[in-house]
C-alpha cells in the first residue's frame, strides 16, 4: 500500500538551512544556565610517564576556582571504561587484549594529552589560569611511537600488565595465498605507509550537565555521534536508570568519527562532579585541546604482495599490516577490519591472506575518521595495481578493467568477517560502469594520448590517476524512530540518531512525505534526543539514511494505515477507495469527501467512550529497522593534476567522480556528502599530517600547522557521474554516501603524481606528500 | 634525538672561556632570563620568560654542570618547565685552539621538548630559536672583540654594547622572514641547535653568577 515516491530522489532544499543561516541554530557553546560553573582539563604534556604526585593546591588557592580533582579525588568511582567495540571474538583465532581508555590518569601517563585533572571555576577564565598552578610531578618513561619498533622484546611497554605492546592480532585467509604464489608468473611487493589525520570538525566537543535532585535527572548536552551509547555508559557509571539521564544533541558542527567516542572524561567525569557540587557544569574543547585529546586516525604500515599472470590477471593479494591504535584500544578492531574488508572489494581475487597486527604506542587513542580504514584498503589495493602496471608493462586502467568484479558476481560472499562481525557480503554493483564512465569522463586516452605528451613538450608537468573504491555503509545492528501526525497535521519524525550536518532533517523527511501525503516543510525531525526516542546506536559507517530513513519509512507505513483505517470508518469508505494526499484523506472519486489528517490525529485519542480491545492510540508507529549485513557502495575516481616545477605545488585541473550509492534520498545532499568527502581525501595527500616527534609530542597541534584544504584547493569543479545500482536490502534500496569522497584520493592522486613526472623508477610509497617531496621528484625528472 | 653545532670566536681560548664567566656579556646574550642561583656546587635554578609565537609563560629550571675541564670542556644536564611545557637536555661543550688564533666551540646533545612549546609554538620556535642563538653568537662576537681591544689598549673599560630587547625583536622578525625558504630538515636543526645553545649559556651564566 506503498505511496510512489514524489519526494523521494528528489534535490530538495534543506530544511535546517533557514535556521543555519541565520545564526538561530543552538550548539554546545550557546547554552548557558543560571549557577554554571565552567570546567577546564590538565593534560599531561608527558607522552609516556608514571605519576609520582600531582599537586593542585596552588589552583585550588586560586579565587574563583570551585574545586580540582584528580583521579585519587574519583575514588571507586575511577575505572577503566567499557570498551565501545566488543572484541572481534567472532573471527577464529583473533587475539584481543582488552584495554579501555582510562577516563582520566591515575598512576600511569600513557601519551601527551591525557587528562590528569579537572579544574571546576566561576568561568573559563580562572579555569584555565589554574591549570598553570597544577604541578606534575612525573618519572618520564621511554616512549614508543614507531609501529614496528613497538614489538621489538626491548621496546617499553603501554601496559606493563601484557607481555608486549601487540594489542590484537587477527588472520583471515579466502582461498590460499600460498596458491596463488604457485600459480604466479609475477609477485609484486610493496612496503606501504598511511599517514595519521584528525577529524578536525569546525566544532570541538562540548558537554553541558545539569543534575536536578528533586526530579532526580540529570540533563546532558553533548555533542557525540551516539547519543544513546553515551547516556546508557553515564547512567551506568552513575548508578541511574536510563530515563534518569536525558541525553540531548544541540546543533552539532561537524563529527567525521571522533565524536562517536563515549566514556572519556567528559561523558564520565563531569556529570559526576556536577552531581557533587549540584551546579550546572559547562566544558568545551578549545583547539589545541581538540587536537591532543581529541581520537584521531589512519597510521598503518602494510607489507603487501599481489600475485598475478603474465596477462594481467590476479591471482591473489597478500597483506600483513600494523594498525596503531594508540594507548588504549576502547574501539575495538572497527579499523583495521575494515581495511581487510575493503583491500580486495573491488576485483576478483580468488586468493587473499590478510593479518592486522594491531599495536599499542604513547600516542593518541585510534578510532575512525571519516573513511575509517576504508581508503587504507582501497591504498594498498590500488598502489598494488599500479606497482603490477608497471612490472607488466600494462596500462593501470586496463589493469583495473581486466580484473573488476561484474554485475553478474553480486551478491558475493567475500569470506572476510567485517566490522559488524558478519561475513562481509556485496549486495549488489556494477563496478565495470563506474570505471568506464569516469574514464570517459576524464578523457583518458585523450589525455594520455594528446593533452599529456603536448604538455611535456612544454615542460609541464601533468598526469591522470584512475582509481577503484568500495564504500561498505549502513552496517547493523539497527536503529529506529516514532513518527506521529499531529493535530495540526504536520509530521513529526523523532529519533536519536545524532546529526552533525548530514541534512536529516531534510532528508527524513523526504522519506515520511512521501508515505504521509504531505510536505517535505510540513515534517518536523527530531534527532539525538533520548528523552523524546529512547533506542539507538549512533551515527558511524555511513548508516544513518538507510537504518533510521528504512525506519521511518516503515513507520510511516504503519502510521499511514493508521490513518487510512481510521478515516475509513469516519467516512464510511473502504480503505481502497480512499487517497492520502495534501494533507487529507479523501474518497478518490468524491474529492469533496474528505478529512484532514490533523482532524484525523484529534479523532485517534479519542477523550470519553470505550475502545475496541488493541486500540493503539494517536496516528502515530514506531518502527525498527536492521539489516542482515552492510550495503556496500562504490565508485571510481579520476584526476587530473598539474605540478609546478618550480614550487612542487599542485594544481588538480580535473576531478571527475561516479558514485553509486543505490537510491538516493536527495541527490544534491549526496552530491553534498562528496563535495565534503573529496575535500578531506584530498586533505589527507597532500596538506593535512598528524606529526609526533621522538619523544611523543604532537608537532602539529594547530591550524598553523596542521594544514586544511581551503576551497582555492580545490578544483575548480567537482565532475560527478551517478549510477543507481538499488541495494536489495532495504525497501528503498538507499545505500550509504557519507565516506565515499574521502576513501580513493590518496590512492588516485599518487598515481597521478607518478604519471606526472614519468619516471620509471618513481614508485610512492606513502599516501601523502608534499611539496618538497614532489619537487625533488621533478629535480629527477628534469635530468632524466 | 642527536644534534651538534660549532661556532668559530675570534680570538684565544682562555679569552673565550674567560668571556663566558662574565655574566654581564653573557646576560645580555640571553633575554628572557629572569634570575640565577647556584643551590649546590655545579647544581643551578634558573627562572626565564619564554615567548614563542602564541606561547609564552614563565619557565623554571635546573642545570648540573659535570666534567668540567678548564678551558676545554664540559658536559651540561638539565631542564625546565613552566606553563609553556617542559625541556630536558643534555649537551657537550668543547673550546678547542685553532692556529689563527681562533676558537672553535663544538656542541652536540639530545633535547626533548614538550607541551604547547612543542605542538604549538613548533613553527615559531625555530624562528625564534634560531634568531636568538644567532644573535646570542653575534653579541659574544662583538663582546669578544671588545674584550680584546681593550687588552691591547690596556684600557679598563670595555667599549661593549648590549644589544636592546628592540634590537633583538628586529633581528628576530628579520629571521622569521628568512625562515620561509628553508626546508624542513634545515629547520628541525635550527630548532634543536638553539634550544640546546640557550642552555649552555645559561649554564654558564649560572656558574659564574655562583662563583
Amino acid at each position: 500500500m506503498a505511496e510512489k515516491q514524489k519526494f523521494v530522489g528528489q534535490s530538495i532544499k534543506r530544511n535546517e538551512d533557514p535556521r543555519l543561516l541565520t545564526g538561530n541554530s543552538t550548539f554546545i557553546d550557546d547554552i548557558n544556565l543560571p549557577g554554571m560553573l565552567h570546567i577546564a582539563i590538565k593534560r599531561s604534556d608527558f607522552a609516556h610517564a608514571k605519576i609520582n604526585k600531582i599537586d593542585v593546591e596552588k589552583a585550588k588557592a586560586l579565587p574563583g576556582v570551585v574545586a580540582v580533582y584528580t583521579a585519587d579525588d574519583l575514588g571507586d568511582y575511577w575505572k577503566p571504561g567499557p570498551l565501545q567495540v566488543p572484541p572481534p571474538s567472532v573471527i577464529k583465532g583473533a587475539i584481543f587484549f582488552a584495554r579501555p581508555l582510562e577516563c582520566i590518569a591515575k598512576n600511569k601517563i600513557r601519551f601527551s594529552g591525557e587528562p590528569v585533572a579537572v579544574v571546576v571555576a566561576e568561568s573559563r577564565y580562572i579555569a584555565e589560569d589554574a591549570l598553570d598552578l597544577i604541578e606534575l610531578d612525573v618519572e618520564l618513561l621511554p616512549y614508543v611511537g614507531d609501529l614496528e619498533k613497538t614489538l621489538a622484546p626491548d621496546a617499553p611497554l603501554v601496559h606493563e600488565d601484557l607481555e608486549s605492546n601487540l594489542a590484537a592480532d587477527v588472520i583471515q585467509e579466502a582461498g590460499s595465498w600460498e596458491k596463488a604464489v604457485a600459480e604466479a608468473d609475477v609477485v609484486v611487493k610493496k612496503r606501504l605507509l598511511v599517514n595519521r589525520v584528525a577529524g578536525g570538525a569546525l566544532e570541538n566537543r562540548g558537554i553541558v550537565v545539569n543534575w536536578d535532585q528533586n526530579l532526580n535527572l540529570l540533563t546532558v548536552w553533548a555533542t557525540t555521534q551516539g547519543p544513546i551509547p553515551m547516556r546508557n555508559s553515564i547512567a551506568k557509571y552513575l548508578g541511574l536508570l536510563e530515563n534518569q539521564v536525558r541525553l540531548i544533541n544541540p546543533a552539532i558542527g561537524g563529527g567525521f568519527g571522533p565524536k562517536i567516542m563515549s566514556s572519556q572524561i567528559d561523558d564520565v567525569v563531569i556529570p559526576w562532579i556536577a552531581m557533587q557540587l549540584k551546579r550546572p557544569l559547562k566544558w568545551v574543547e578549545d583547539r589545541r585541546e581538540n587536537f591532543l585529546g581529541t581520537t584521531s586516525e589512519r597510521d598503518q604500515l602494510h607489507y603487501a604482495e599481489m600475485a598475478l599472470k603474465k596477462d594481467g590477471t590476479i591471482l591473489g593479494v597478500k597483506d600483513v599490516f600494523y594498525h596503531n591504535t594508540g594507548a588504549y584500544n576502547p574501539y575495538g578492531m572497527t579499523v583495521p577490519l575494515n581495511t581487510q574488508t575493503h583491500t580486495v572489494s573491488n576485483y576478483r581475487v580468488p586468493n587473499f591472506f590478510t593479518e592486522i597486527k594491531m599495536v599499542f604506542t604513547n600516542q593518541m587513542v585510534v578510532t575512525p575518521v571519516r573513511g575509517a580504514g576504508r581508503p587504507q584498503g582501497v591504498f594498498v589495493m590500488e598502489r598494488l595495481i599500479d606497482a603490477a602496471a608497471k612490472e607488466l608493462g600494462m596500462d593501470p586502467a586496463e589493469l583495473r578493467r581486466k580484473n573488476l568484479l561484474q554485475p553478474e558476481d553480486f551478491p558475493l560472499r567475500t569470506g572476510i568477517i567485517g566490522q559488524d562481525f558478519v561475513e562481509g557480503i556485496l549486495d549488489s554493483g556494477n563496478y565495470p560502469y563506474a570505471l568506464e564512465k569516469t574514464l570517459e569522463g576524464i578523457e583518458y586516452e585523450k589525455f594520455k594520448q594528446e593533452i599529456q605528451p603536448k604538455a611535456r613538450a612544454e615542460g609541464k608537468y601533468k598526469g591522470i590517476g584512475i582509481t577503484m573504491f568500495t564504500e561498505g555503509t549502513a552496517v547493523g545492528p539497527y536503529e529506529g524512530c516514532k513518527v506521529m501526525v499531529g493535530v495540526t497535521g504536520k509530521v513529526s519524525v523523532i529519533t536519536a540518531y545524532s546529526n552533525q550536518g548530514q541534512a536529516h532533517y531534510t532528508t527524513f523527511a523526504q522519506v515520511a512525505a512521501d508515505q504521509l501525503g504531505v510536505k517535505v516543510t510540513d515534517v518536523d525531525v527530531v534527532t539525538g534526543d533520548s528523552g523524546q526516542w529512547s533506542w539507538g546506536v549512533g551515527a558511524f559507517a555511513s548508516r544513518g539514511i538507510t537504518l533510521v530513513g528504512t525506519a521511518v519509512h516503515n513507520a510511516s507505513l504503519k502510521v499511514r494505515e493508521k490513518a487510512l483505517n481510521l478515516a475509513s470508518k469516519l467516512l464510511e469508505t473502504p480503505v481502497d477507495e480512499l487517497e492520502l494526499e495534501d494533507g487529507v484523506v479523501r474518497v478518490a472519486d468524491m474529492p469533496e469527501k474528505f478529512i484532514t489528517l490533523g482532524e484525523l490525529a484529534m479523532r485517534s485519542n479519542p477523550t470519553r467512550g470505550t475502545v475496541e480491545p488493541g486500540m493503539e492510540p494517536g496516528l502515530e508507529a514506531a518502527s525498527y529497522y536492521g539489516p542482515p549485513h552492510g550495503a556496500t557502495g562504490f565508485g571510481s575516481l579520476a584526476m587530473i593534476v598539474d605540478v609546478d616545477p618550480e614550487t612542487g605545488m599542485i594544481k588538480i585541473e580535473r576531478l571527475v567522480i561516479t558514485d553509486d550509492c543505490g537510491q538516493p534520498v536527495n541527490p544534491m545532499v549526496v552530491d553534498g556528502q562528496i563535495h565534503g568527502g573529496l575535500q578531506m581525501g584530498i586533505g589527507e595527500a597532500f596538506y593535512e599530517n598528524l606529526v609526533y616527534d621522538d619523544y611523543g609530542q604532537l608537532v602539529t597541534a594547530s591550524f598553523m600547522d596542521y594544514l586544511f584544504p581551503q576551497a582555492s584547493d580545490m578544483p575548480d569543479k567537482f565532475e560527478i557521474y551517478h549510477s543507481h545500482t538499488k541495494s536489495p536490502l532495504n525497501p528503498l534500496g538507499i545505500k550509504g554516501v557519507g565516506e565515499a569522497g574521502a576513501i580513493a584520493p590518496p590512492a588516485c592522486m599518487m598515481q597521478a603524481f607518478e604519471d606526472a613526472m614519468g619516471l620509471d623508477d618513481m614508485f610512492i610509497t606513502e599516501s601523502s606528500i608534499n611539496p618538497s617531496k614532489l619537487y625533488n621528484y621533478i629535480q629527477k625528472a628534469k635530468g632524466a | 634525538m642527536k644534534i651538534e653545532g660549532t661556532h668559530v670566536f675570534n680570538g684565544p681560548r682562555k679569552a673565550v672561556w674567560d668571556m663566558f664567566y662574565d655574566p654581564n656579556v653573557l646576560a645580555s646574550a640571553l633575554p628572557g632570563a629572569q634570575k640565577m642561583e647556584m643551590v649546590n656546587e655545579n647544581e643551578y635554578k634558573f627562572d626565564m620568560n619564554v615567548r614563542v609565537g602564541p606561547v609564552s609563560g614563565a619557565f623554571s629550571g635546573e642545570m648540573q654542570l659535570e666534567n668540567v675541564v678548564e678551558p676545554e670542556s664540559l658536559t651540561l644536564k638539565g631542564g625546565g618547565k613552566g606553563a609553556p611545557g617542559f625541556l630536558n637536555g643534555i649537551g657537550n661543550v668543547k673550546f678547542k685552539e685553532q692556529e689563527d688564533n681562533t676558537t672553535l666551540m663544538e656542541y652536540e646533545g639530545e633535547v626533548n621538548i614538550g607541551g604547547a612549546l612543542a605542538s604549538v609554538g613548533q613553527r615559531m620556535i625555530d624562528s625564534v630559536a634560531k634568531s636568538m642563538i644567532r644573535t646570542g653568537f653575534e653579541t659574544l662576537d662583538k663582546a669578544l672583540a671588545a674584550r680584546l681591544a681593550a687588552k691591547e689598549t690596556g684600557s679598563e673599560v670595555v667599549d661593549f654594547k648590549a644589544p636592546t630587547e628592540a634590537q633583538f625583536a628586529k633581528e628576530v622578525a628579520k629571521d622569521m622572514v628568512k625562515m620561509d625558504n628553508m626546508s624542513a630538515e634545515t629547520k628541525l636543526v635550527f630548532y634543536i641547535v638553539p634550544v640546546v645553545a640557550v642552555i649552555i649559556l645559561l649554564a654558564v651564566v649560572l656558574k659564574s653568577c655562583g662563583a
